[in-house]
Parts: structure tokens; sequence; C-alpha cells
């Protein structure tokens, strides 16, 4: 039921996420960050199972960063995706698997591109120039494949993220009244006020 | 729907006058969500062998690193390139270790030995292999590209007859399945080298 | 009742031991329609699981009016739907002193296939006629009755490997510089259906035999035999 999807240009990267975190039918949090800032350009953004999202995120994010120290080299994006996905496939087949669903978004400083890793909870990994994950897929992929463009600015970017939240607001049942937006560029991770876009 | 239909593929190999082409759709999607349509499942083993990986998509990925770290301890220890009957030995073999938990792929393995004679083989998900010297064909749209083939293939394609036999197969067989297509891919597979294309198709 | 302990007699199980009004008795059917002909071809094996019944069953069948209903399926509705047609037929015949159109016959299928809505007809047939210009009319319909005009059709067990295959080279679906409007000649249609079906028994353990092709034309019904693997 979270609200979890992304859009990448040619050197930035937009993530959205709601901010709510549920039990059953109870809101329990409104201020929820769903999103992990793994190296200084990579940010992940994760759904599915509460407990299971934080526990496996925070292993990702401690190993990650980890590497960085211990290398002084800090993983790519695409090097990130697929630890990720590695540790998410391996864990699959173990007693227990983790039920998170991702979205690794990164700037590769070296190579000066933007990309978004969509990876569900099997740990199949697509590179994809935008993404959702849940039942978001089903109300904003038509909204997505309409509206992007390869080479769209920052600010075109945003207005697609607007886009994709009128057709939430419109047309899906439950209602999200606040979103994290992060956005991901040479710069590292920042945030952006709903009332900014 | 089985495990094996959830993010729909289609891949099948062909044998011509030394030559072998092996084509794939390009969709990964979950159920009837298209999520990707750019997602590769053939791989290059070697110059001149290549293995197609339909099925569940996690395990493409998984078996494809696998099958890339095992082609290159083999190159290492033998100090040479892997045969294409040795690859598919060896798939088959990665394939039955996972006996009671296997993946969820159908692999199928096509090349050009030492001697440049084709060779394709398939397989099923616990590693049993099928030889075949027409053709071989894998993954949700196996019946459609099964009629197909049987129809289009005759022995003796020269590269580009075998590019357009392979292409016109894969792609009317996923227009009758709706959860493969999107896009396909194409490598021929000749003693000079390896031609690869993408295909236009309907996408939907 | 029988006991627990008591040894059950062979019976035909269906599923999970539910017994089923309908069988799949296998074969496939085809039909290319043509400028001024139309061809349907059809399997004449008929089979129930692993066992052959019959190598020489036809499942296409002549009406009265020089149409030809091709089937799959369940044999027994098959034969009973096409009774039905035709005594439908014979009725229209009576009623208004001429013989029934094939466009009206192939509306009359529909409607009587869809009358048995909730314990359906388990027959998908393709209706194969001339039209009033003259011109090869073939009618595909599902198994409660929704029907289509087509060009060509495919169904029955074979019907995943023929119909890609008729798709591409009837129609020309992925040929590029091809006419998709230009319909095929008699010799070109003839010999695709032969092809669809050697290829098809090839893979598909429930067709093979024999091969049955009507042609019609103004001239009437044309068949043809032909023989396939038996295996």
């Amino acid at each position: 039921m979270d609200a979890q999807f992304a859009v990448a240009g040619k050197d930035f990267a937009i993530s959205v996420t709601d901010k709510t975190a549920a039990s059953s039918i109870v809101k329990m949090k409104h201020n929820e960050d769903k999103t992990y800032e793994l190296t200084p350009h990579t940010l992940m953004s994760v759904s599915g199972e509460p407990g299971d999202t934080s526990n496996f995120s925070e292993y990702i994010q401690g190993n990650v960063r980890l590497y960085g120290v211990r290398n002084l080299q800090e993983l790519t994006p695409s090097e990130t995706a697929s630890f990720v996905r590695g540790e998410l496939a391996t864990a699959l087949r173990s007693r227990r698997p983790y039920q998170v669903n991702m979205l690794v978004l990164g700037y590769d400083a070296k190579a000066g591109d933007a990309s978004i890793y969509w990876i569900d909870y099997l740990a199949a990994m697509a590179k994809v120039p935008y993404a959702a994950h849940g039942y978001c897929g089903y109300f904003l992929y038509s909204v997505l494949d309409r509206e992007y463009r390869p080479d769209i600015t920052l600010e075109q970017g945003m207005d697609i993220i607007k886009k994709c939240m009128v057709a939430l607001k419109t047309r899906f049942l439950i209602q999200y009244s606040d979103y994290t937006i992060k956005v991901v560029d040479s710069a590292g991770v920042r945030v952006v006020s709903m009332d900014d876009i | 729907m089985s495990i094996m239909q959830y993010n729909g593929s289609a891949v099948v190999a062909m044998v011509g006058k030394n030559c072998v082409a092996i084509a794939a759709d390009k969709r990964l999607g979950q159920r009837a969500l298209t999520v990707d349509m750019d997602f590769q499942k053939v791989f290059p083993v070697t110059d001149r062998t290549y293995v197609g990986l339909p099925g569940l998509a996690t395990d493409v990925k998984t078996l494809s690193d696998r099958f890339r770290m095992r082609v290159n301890l083999y190159r290492h220890r033998e100090e040479r390139v892997i045969e294409p009957e040795t690859f598919a030995n060896m798939v088959s073999q990665i394939m039955y270790e996972r006996r009671f938990g296997p993946y969820f792929v159908e692999p199928v393995v096509a090349g050009l030995d030492k001697k440049n004679k084709p060779f394709i083989c398939g397989m099923d998900l616990l590693g049993c292999l099928n030889y075949a010297n027409d053709f071989v064909v894998s993954g949700t749209a196996s019946d459609n590209l099964f009629g197909m083939c049987e129809s289009l293939w005759e022995p003796d394609l020269e590269p580009e007859e075998l590019f357009e036999t392979i292409s016109q197969c894969l792609l009317n067989a996923v227009d009758r399945d709706a959860v493969s297509g999107w896009g396909a891919v194409v490598h021929i597979i000749t003693p000079d080298g390896v031609i690869t294309r993408d295909l236009k198709c309907r996408m939907d | 009742m029988r006991t627990a302990t008591a040894v059950a007699a062979p019976i035909e199980a269906h599923g999970h031991n539910h017994w089923s009004p309908y069988v799949d008795n296998g074969g496939t059917t085809l039909a290319i329609a043509g400028e001024d002909y139309v061809l349907v071809a059809s399997d004449t094996r008929q089979s129930d699981g692993y066992a052959i019944n019959s190598r020489y069953e036809p499942k296409a069948f002549v009406l009265s009016n020089n149409a030809v209903l091709g089937t799959s399926g369940c044999v027994a509705d098959a034969k009973r739907l096409c009774e039905v047609l035709e005594q439908r037929a014979q009725l229209y015949q009576h009623k208004h002193d001429r013989q029934i159109s094939t466009p009206a016959l192939a509306r009359l299928l529909s409607n009587t296939m869809y009358n048995r809505r909730m314990l359906p007809y388990y027959v998908f047939p393709v209706l194969a006629g001339l039209d009033s210009e003259g011109r090869g009319a073939a009618y595909a319909y599902d198994a409660i009755g929704s029907m289509e005009r087509v060009t060509n059709s495919c169904f029955g067990s074979a019907e995943t490997l023929i119909q890609p295959f008729l798709d591409n080279q009837v129609a020309r679906n992925n040929q590029r510089g091809a006419d998709p409007e230009r319909l095929l000649t008699r010799q070109e249609a003839l010999k695709i259906a032969i092809d669809a079906f050697t290829s098809a028994t090839e893979r598909d353990i429930y067709t093979g035999d024999y091969l049955e092709i009507f042609i019609i034309d103004a001239a009437g019904v044309h068949k043809e035999t032909r023989e396939l693997k038996h295996d």
C-alpha cells in the first residue's frame, strides 16, 4: 500500500515515497522517511513488509558505507544495485526471505549520468528510466509512459512527479497526504519540499 | 499462473549452414504489468557461445552471473575457451545442483564449436538436456514458437536467411502471447563473428 | 455405498474425481477465406487423454446449404450442435422457401450457441461458406457464440502452433512491405493449410492421421484428403 516511484533524467533522478507508516488500518506515523542514503550519490527507496524494510535497508546501508570506508572509494550506483540484488537473492532462497521492493537511484560522477534500478522482492532487477512499485505501478506507468522523455530537465521531471501525484489523488482509493521527494544529482542527495514543486 | 509465467519470456535458437542464431524478447513484467522493455535474456558466454535464459527474472540474473563466474574459472583452470557442448553440460550441472529447489529458468545454449560446427540445446529447469539439430524453443511463447519454427525452418540456411527466419518466428510467436514481446534481439553467430540486431516490433 | 476398504472399480476420472460433462477430444480445425472461395481444413484424429478413439473421425461437416462447419473441442457436443444447426436451417427453408445464406447461418449459429450460455456446447466452431456477393466468408466463434468474420482462424489442440503461422502467412503480419489486404489464391491457401497441419502434427500429439480439406466455391464443395503422420 506504499507509494513509491522515481524518474531519472540525464544527470538527475527524483525519488518519491509516501510518509505513512501503517499497521493494519491504522496510520502509526505521518513523517516516515522510506529512503536510505547508501553513498553520497546513491539513494534507495523501499517498500514492503514493515520490519523487513528497515532491517534489510540498514544492513545494506551499513555494508555499502563500510565498503566506502575500507576502500576509500565509493560503490557506483550500478555496483550498489548489484550488491543489493545479490544480498536479496541470497536471502530469497533462505529460511526467511526479505519481502522488500526497492528502487536504487544514483548519480555516477565518473560517467556523469543518473540511473534508476528497479528491484522487486524476488530480486529481479532492471535498469529503467522511470519506475514504480506495488499498486502505484498500475496507476503511474501509463502517466510515465506518456510524459517521459529521455532529455527532460529537472523542472520537467518535477512536473511529471506532480502529474503522478494527481493521478494517485484522483484514481487511487488510498489518499496520501504527504510525500518525501528527494533529488539525486552531481551535488548529492537533497530533499525537496512539497511546497517547492 | 505458474511462477514460470510470472515475468514472461520467449527464447529461440536455430541452426543454419555453419552458423547458429539465438533470439529473445525483451519484456520484463509482473504478471500483466510491463515493467521494462529492455530486459536482456540472452548473454554471451564466449565469443561464439550464447545462452538464453527465459523464466523467472531473478533467476535469469542469478544464473547469468553464476555462469559468468564458472566460465571464467574454467578459462583460468584449463587455459582455453569453453566449448558450447561443455558449457551446456556445465549449465545442466548447475541446474541439477538445485534439484529440490530449482532455478525457474529453462536455458537455451547456442554456439559454434572449435570446428565451426553448430551446436544448440535446450534444457528444462532441472537441467535435463535436449539436443537438437534444427531448433529449440523456450519460455511462455514456446508453443507458438514450436508452430512457427516447425513450419518456417529449413536446413542449411545462410546467416542472412537464418536471421530472417528466426526473426519471423519470434515476432509472430510473441504477438500471440500476452506476456512476452515488447522488443526483441537476435544474435547470429558465424565463424567470422557475431551479428547482433534489435528488432522493432509491436509493443502491445 | 462403497466402503473405504473396497477396491474401487476403474472409473473414468476427470481432474480431481469430479465428474465433468465435458471431454476435450483434441484435434484442430482451420479456415482461410479467399476472394471467391473459402477453405476449411481439419485433422481426423479423435482422442481422449492419451487414448486414440479413432484415426478417421471427421470433425468438419458439410451442411445442406453448402457451408462447412469445422469444429474442435468435445465431439459429442460438436455433432449435436451440427444436428441442431441443420434442423434450424431446415426450418428456415420450410418457413421462407429458400435456402439459408451463409451470413444468416453464421448468425443463427451464434444464437444457437448463446442459447446455451449456462451450459455451453464445448465446441469452438468455424463456419465457412460464400456470402451474398460470392466472396469467401469464414466465421470464428468461441464456445458461447461470440462471432467474428475472419480471413483466417484456427481452433483446437494445435491452435497455439498454427495461429501465429496463419497470422504471418495469411494476414502477413510482421512482413515489411507486404499487402495485408491481399487474399490468398486457392493454391496458396491449400499449400499453407497443408504446411500448417504437417508442422502441427510433428509437435501436437492430438493432431494427426488424416487431413480433410474442404474448398467451397460457386461450383460447390470440393473435398480433398491428405495423409498426416500416424504417430
